[in-house]
């Protein structure tokens, strides 16, 4: 049997084996079920339980975003992208970066987004403007750091504000070192070849659906892959040994940087996670915690690794780590 | 017109996707991971996975418009393609066989912030003036039963609120009687009879709880296990842990309770419109 027949029976395979699935879990009698798992470590059942509940948390963002992508994918040419960019690298960043603030979006939801921009010609420091802002800075996050923090304006305002400086910084030093668009595996220009001829309004929204669908099972496992990784890290490694170490600012801010890529909380959420903190730590150190969680955390660097080339995405971890640091701790300065 | 069964496939798992989300909501166990605040997301997107299943249906047996680029799975080798779909089944499979497990003890001291984040501090003060997914009249009819009522009863709806108060102010509610309900948590500092009564407060979804709980002192303390739901009544004391002024429950009647249908507590908003 030759390689083509193979690979074109496999989802006949999976097709079965999830009938078989089915047609088990509905015979089997639902006590042995329970029996069977009681056994199991109450830990690894834990750690299912916040597994699913960061795929069921995102996956709706994730949706919203495929379907984004998918309609940048139909309805934005080259030509847009290259009438509507800035020339000067300075202003493409900051337009990016405040496009970015205006659109409410998620982390995990944005990576397809970002990748689909950059596919069009979107220069990579533009793109990292609006993937930095995007989760950071929407009226969902604003609203709910300033409940979590009890109604002060004062955290909410420093987060989106020097979130934003960061945000700048972080594009502009991208910028100097990265010229070209750093996607995985291409060339440069490809996918022009599908819609050189213009089809009817109709025809461009199918097309942007099934687009969505294919963007969705490309990015979904990784998505999966890292609320794994997240849910492992929140089950089994204590925070409690982390919180000793940070004594001081400096460490302090280290520490609760580090939480914040494990944690991977959705920036809609960690407000509340922050805000417990503060008794343990200084101001600058749960202003870190909070910008550098939307930019860059555990599940997104998996997501961005499956887009980018990995010296990239290395490098704008390194750049975020230092920016966000710098930021917050001039704040103690002043 | 040829039959593609990659995208057979992946209707299949859209529906899948889909079902699972309505199971989850049709039994309830919804709660179990995501604050019932946000249900309407999860909703939607069971809805758009309906949607797209419906769309992917006919691009099953539409004509081969499918433009071969970018991560085309027919063209990867064979055992990538195995394990990105056994990964996007992951967890649907482990969503359908395993029961959602409530969070308890282990997580709590995992997180390690059950009484640190009690303690009081000047930082907590505004917080009184906050929130409530009631409105205003109500949050503050809430408020007022808490001042007068002769025992403060922390229920469900009320414990966030209530707790911040009791802890951010426990010299006010000295010696008030206090009816809750939670599991217990125990850490190495505590003294023999004491435990920690505890709830997760839950903002978006279960990976983003956080615990919050009453220090309190019962003589039958060292027989309890971690875990076990207490229902408990008691009068607040104040007491110093790590250092830091907090109030203590002194227990006074307490039953074993089973594990409640909302065993998590969520954040109060005001609907400011």
């Amino acid at each position: 049997m030759n390689h083509t027949t193979w690979t074109q029976l496999l989802p006949f395979i999976f097709i079965l084996f999830i009938v078989v699935c089915f047609a088990v879990l509905m015979g089997t009698d639902v006590i042995s079920l329970q029996s069977m798992t009681s056994q199991m470590p109450p830990s690894l059942l834990e750690m299912n339980t916040i597994f699913l509940s960061i795929f069921i948390e995102a996956v709706p963002f994730v949706l919203i975003g495929v379907l984004i992508a998918g309609f940048i994918q139909m309805f934005i040419s080259e030509d847009h992208v290259e009438k509507w960019m800035p020339k000067n690298r300075v202003a493409a960043v900051f337009m990016s970066c405040v496009i970015g603030a205006c659109f409410p979006a998620c982390e995990c939801g944005i990576v397809p987004i970002v990748r689909k921009l950059v596919s069009k010609g979107v220069p990579i420091y533009a793109g990292v403007g609006f993937l930095l802002t995007g989760p950071l800075i929407n009226p969902i996050v604003i609203f709910s750091t300033y409940m979590a923090f009890g109604n002060d304006l004062k955290i909410a305002a420093l987060r989106m504000g020097v979130g934003f400086a960061a945000a700048l910084i972080i594009a502009l030093l991208v910028s100097l070192f990265f010229k070209k668009n750093q996607l995985k595996g291409q060339t440069g220009t490809m996918e022009i070849h599908e819609h050189t001829q213009p089809a009817s309004f109709f025809k461009r929204i199918w097309h942007m659906l099934g687009h969505a669908i294919d963007e969705f099972f490309d990015m979904g496992k990784y998505l999966i892959i890292g609320a794994f990784f997240a849910a492992f890290v929140q089950t089994y490694v204590a925070a409690q040994t982390l919180l000793q170490a940070g004594e001081g600012w400096v460490s302090s801010t280290l520490v609760m940087m580090g939480l914040a890529y494990l944690l991977s909380l959705c920036s809609e959420a960690d407000a509340f996670i922050g805000a417990s903190f503060r008794n343990l730590f200084p101001t600058s150190s749960i202003l870190a915690f909070l910008i550098y969680g939307p930019m860059i955390d555990l599940k997104n660097t998996v997501m961005l690794v499956s887009v980018f080339q990995l010296k990239f995405v290395f490098s704008l971890i390194f750049f975020i780590t230092l920016t966000v640091f710098a930021c917050t701790s001039a704040l103690v300065w002043l | 017109m040829t039959f593609q069964s990659s995208h057979a496939l992946k209707a299949v798992m859209l529906a899948t996707f889909a079902y699972f989300l309505v199971t989850l909501h049709a039994n309830g166990d919804i709660v179990k991971f995501v604050n019932p605040k946000y249900n309407l997301l999860s909703q939607s997107a069971a809805c758009l996975f309906f949607f797209l299943c419906a769309i992917q249906v006919f691009r099953i047996i539409g004509k081969s418009t499918h433009v071969c680029h970018h991560g085309c799975n027919h063209r990867s080798p064979r055992p990538k393609v195995i394990i990105s779909y056994a990964v996007l089944f992951f967890p649907l499979i482990t969503g359908f066989l395993l029961p959602p497990q409530t969070l308890g003890a282990a997580i709590a001291a995992k997180k390690g912030t059950v009484l640190t984040s009690s303690s009081s501090s000047a930082a907590h003060e505004g917080l009184q003036a906050a929130r409530k997914e009631m409105n205003q009249a109500e949050y503050d009819q809430a408020l007022e039963r808490m001042e007068k009522e002769p025992v403060i009863h922390l229920k469900e709806n009320v414990f966030e609120p209530y707790f911040t108060r009791i802890s951010t102010e426990p010299q006010k509610y000295e010696g008030r009687k206090v009816k809750m309900s939670g599991f217990v948590y125990k850490e190495d500092g505590f003294a023999d009879n004491q435990l920690a009564l505890t709830r997760f407060l839950i903002t978006h979804c279960v990976a983003d709880a956080g615990s919050i709980g009453f220090l309190t002192e019962l003589e039958d303390a060292p027989s309890i296990e971690q875990d076990t739901w207490l229902e408990v009544e008691g009068t607040i004391e104040l007491t110093h842990y790590d250092g830091a002024e907090m109030p203590m429950l002194k227990i006074v009647s307490w039953k074993e309770i089973d594990e409640p249908k909302e065993p998590y507590v969520y954040p109060v908003y005001i609907k400011i419109m």
